[in-house]
């Protein structure tokens, strides 16, 4: 499980940020101690930081340095300054991507999961059950059958599949869509992922995905 | 200063001096004095007069011309006192003495002015910045609910388009601050812009349409999402009440510049207040009947010009409304590279 660690002074955010990334399995660890901060987040080692530029003791810009000085962690730098020459600053001071204040929390983790992605160097082939999915070529196989996909249905069921142990909302599977310049409504959403089912219908693969009324889907 | 109006303003003068002098020739005529006696009387009479009317004028005209000259060459008047020399008449210190207590006193004021409104547009910011933390915690917390109400989230969208137009609003009215022109590309631009509004536009049932616009602009990306919310923001809210209603988004681009489209088909715009609406706290029938600040609009116009780009509005009451943003390209900048 990847560990990710939360620089934020602000307590209820703090708490409301760990339990989006606690409902969305990874490990979460707040830094406390700001004053020895490089010495905690060396001993913790976590897989990625997500630092907010205004907190106590010592600024999040000088803290990203003194990070970068010591270890390579992916950093994303988190803040309510909206502008440009300060993303870029954060950028050329070795962080790994910037969001701003109020962020909309599946973006938030969209960004992770890239960063995290490119970090790791995933290959881009996911499997399910027998599934083989190649999600370059747009390609769903089941030992010598196989079905070609569009790229919204792609984008759903590689979403589906890397997210399998939960349900995820429409709203999850819109904002990625829209992330990956897909900006259908409501209908199309509903109609791609009828079409998704009865391709997966087609490799022998019935109900599975599985609505939750009011909820959203999982995979079966 | 003109001697026919100098000598008008003394005209007391000469006709007090005039009727003294018939008197005095009168009283002359009386007692039988010599002819050339009052010749030379009247001459030293009328030399003097003179005197006393012109001397006075040649003092006065070279201050008050400069002055009245360097007022309407300098392009703040207030700063005049420091570039004329000073007068060696007492009225002329009287009034040089006043202006520059008058002055003295009006910059005081306008120091404290400039003072307040610095004041006030840092605490604008830093309030931004704060308010944006419980806005933050709230879309957490409506996330981790798993609160699938959408309504609450476009409705939260919206109250963070009316605090980052606050901020805007401040950075736009100072130049100096804030921008970074650089490369960007338009489609990741209105990718996010998009992705922000998402949830405000699929609740309202405004379909996004985004055609080609893959093309790189010189501008600062923040500014022109910002710019862009105002737009799409506009467009749902003067949607008609259709079941098709649709954003577009395209963009055209030859060598010269780059013009990007958004059009909507919504309500429109009446002609007899298309050519109003980037005025400041213009609302309009529509605002009137939809209520709205008025200030989107002028904010991007002001942040356009700020950048360098045109924006044009085009519009057909009751069909669609269209926006123009043209980009120019600049040589100059990939020359820099």
């Amino acid at each position: 499980m990847q560990k990710i660690m939360i620089v934020e002074d602000d307590e209820i955010l703090c708490k409301e940020l760990s339990v989006l990334l606690l409902n969305n399995s990874y490990e979460v660890v707040v830094l406390k101690d700001y004053e020895n901060a490089i010495s905690e987040i060396l001993k913790i080692a976590p897989n990625l930081i997500l630092l907010d530029i205004n907190i106590p003791h010592l600024s999040g810009e000088i803290l990203l340095q003194k990070i970068r000085e010591k270890t390579n962690v992916p950093i994303i730098m988190v803040t309510s300054k909206n502008s440009e020459i300060s993303e870029a600053l954060s950028i050329s001071n070795g962080a790994d991507d910037y969001i701003t204040k109020p962020y909309n929390p599946n973006i938030l983790l969209l960004r992770i999961g890239a960063v995290l992605r490119r970090v790791n160097r995933e290959n881009n082939t996911l499997s399910y059950k027998n599934l083989k999915i190649n999600i370059s070529k747009g390609i769903i196989q089941v030992e010598d059958k196989k079905v070609i996909l569009t790229k919204n249905e792609m984008i759903i069921f590689a979403y589906l599949v890397s997210h399998q142990n939960r349900i995820v909302t429409r709203d999850e599977l819109m904002t990625d869509l829209w992330n990956n310049n897909e900006f259908i409504n409501d209908n199309a959403l509903t109609v791609n992922i009828s079409r998704l089912r009865s391709k997966l219908k087609d490799l022998g693969y019935t109900n599975l995905i599985d609505t939750r009324k009011g909820q959203g889907y999982i995979l079966s | 200063m003109k001697l026919r109006l100098y000598l008008k303003d003394k005209i007391y003068l000469i006709i007090l001096s005039l009727f003294s002098y018939l008197l005095m020739l009168m009283i002359f005529l009386a007692f039988k004095i010599l002819p050339e006696v009052i010749i030379s009387i009247t001459c030293i009479y009328f030399l003097t007069l003179i005197s006393i009317l012109l001397i006075p004028y040649f003092r006065k005209k070279n201050f008050y011309n400069e002055l009245l000259t360097n007022i309407e060459r300098l392009d703040k008047s207030y700063l005049v006192l420091e570039t004329i020399t000073k007068p060696s008449f007492y009225e002329g210190e009287i009034l040089e003495t006043a202006l520059y207590d008058i002055n003295k006193s009006m910059l005081e004021n306008v120091k404290k002015t400039i003072e307040q409104v610095n004041n006030f547009k840092e605490y604008i910011e830093m309030w931004i910045h704060e308010v944006k933390i419980p806005l933050s915690s709230l879309i957490l917390a409506f996330n981790n609910k798993k609160y699938l109400d959408n309504r609450i989230k476009g409705e939260l969208e919206r109250l963070d388009n009316y605090v980052e137009q606050v901020l805007y609003y401040v950075r736009s009215e100072n130049a100096e601050k804030d921008y970074f022109i650089t490369n960007v590309n338009l489609a990741k631009v209105i990718k996010n812009v998009g992705l922000k509004n998402m949830n405000y536009l699929l609740e309202n049932k405004v379909d996004f349409r985004v055609e080609n616009v893959d093309f790189e602009v010189l501008t600062d990306a923040k500014w022109l999402e910002f710019i862009l919310g105002q737009i799409i923001n506009n467009s749902i809210k003067y949607k008609r009440n259709i079941n098709n209603s649709y954003i577009k988004v395209l963009a055209n681009s030859n060598n010269k510049e780059t013009t990007l489209i958004i059009e909507d088909n919504g309500i429109g715009i009446k002609k007899s207040d298309i050519s109003r609406v980037f005025d400041k706290t213009f609302t309009g029938t529509n605002g009137r009947e939809r209520k709205s600040t008025g200030m989107g609009l002028n904010i991007s116009k002001n942040l356009c010009e700020k950048l360098g780009h045109k924006i044009e509005i085009e519009s057909e009451y009751g069909k669609y409304t269209k926006v123009l943003i043209t980009f120019y390209h600049n040589n100059y900048f990939d020359v820099l590279k």
